[in-house]
């Protein structure tokens, strides 16, 4: 959403309109998450009035998708791509496979038995 | 040997007490769990690197300094050089000429 986006690029890595997305939804996130939690544990606690946490339940689902966890995704830093990314490597299977094959990833040898 | 409930209901009091925990005997959901989450912000945030330049970061940390920009410096160049060949932007107009040039004509 266009009110959460930096106004100045703040990447470094491959940049397409997902990646922007996604990072805007990571940064909404932090910004939001002690909300989110203090709603959570509203809900959470039975021992509160019933009243209370129906309207903390209410607000945590009116609140802007933006500041869900659910909806950051890992994308590759070097092509973008959402799916086939190793977590380990910020990297989408094929870019893994080429950056490997050149030795740009340290620790990582083509096995050969 | 049976301990009464409500003997043990003080043992437990006393121990909520003196360490500083809830005293739950029924162990009723209160949502301790949530605030004892970490958060997980800081580290979801930093999954895609910053954007660095150099030469600009230096120039804001140490404005009294100069730094050479290349990048700045080529752009300049080719600037200078496509207008010395005509081709550089057109100069701005002034509101009066833009908006006569835009004027609308009227219709029958």
């Amino acid at each position: 959403m266009a009110q959460f986006r930096a106004n100045r690029l703040d990447l470094g890595c491959f940049i397409n309109k997902f990646v922007i997305r996604d990072h805007t939804k990571r940064k909404v996130f932090t910004e939001y998450e002690t909300e989110r939690q203090a709603l959570r544990y509203i809900i959470r606690n039975t021992t509160l009035p019933q009243r209370m946490r129906a309207s903390a339940q209410l607000k945590l689902s009116q609140m802007h998708c933006y500041t869900r966890p659910t909806q950051i995704h890992n994308r590759c830093l070097m092509g973008g791509k959402g799916r086939g990314v190793f977590r380990d490597f910020r990297m989408a299977r094929y870019q893994f496979r080429v950056n490997a094959l050149e030795g740009n990833i340290p620790g990582v040898k083509k096995a050969s038995w | 040997m049976a301990v009464p409930r409500s003997r043990i209901l003080d043992l437990m009091r006393a121990q909520c007490r003196i360490f500083n925990t809830t005293f739950n005997p029924t162990g009723q959901r209160q949502g301790g769990k949530v605030l004892r989450q970490r958060l997980r912000g800081p580290a979801i945030v930093d999954y895609y690197p910053p954007r660095v330049r150099v030469v600009q970061e230096l120039k804001r940390a140490y404005p009294t300094w100069e730094f050479e920009d290349e990048e700045e410096d080529d752009r300049l160049e080719s600037i200078k050089m496509r207008k010395q060949r005509g081709k550089g932007a057109p100069k701005k107009r002034t509101a009066a000429e833009s908006k006569q040039l835009t004027k609308r004509r009227p219709k029958n």
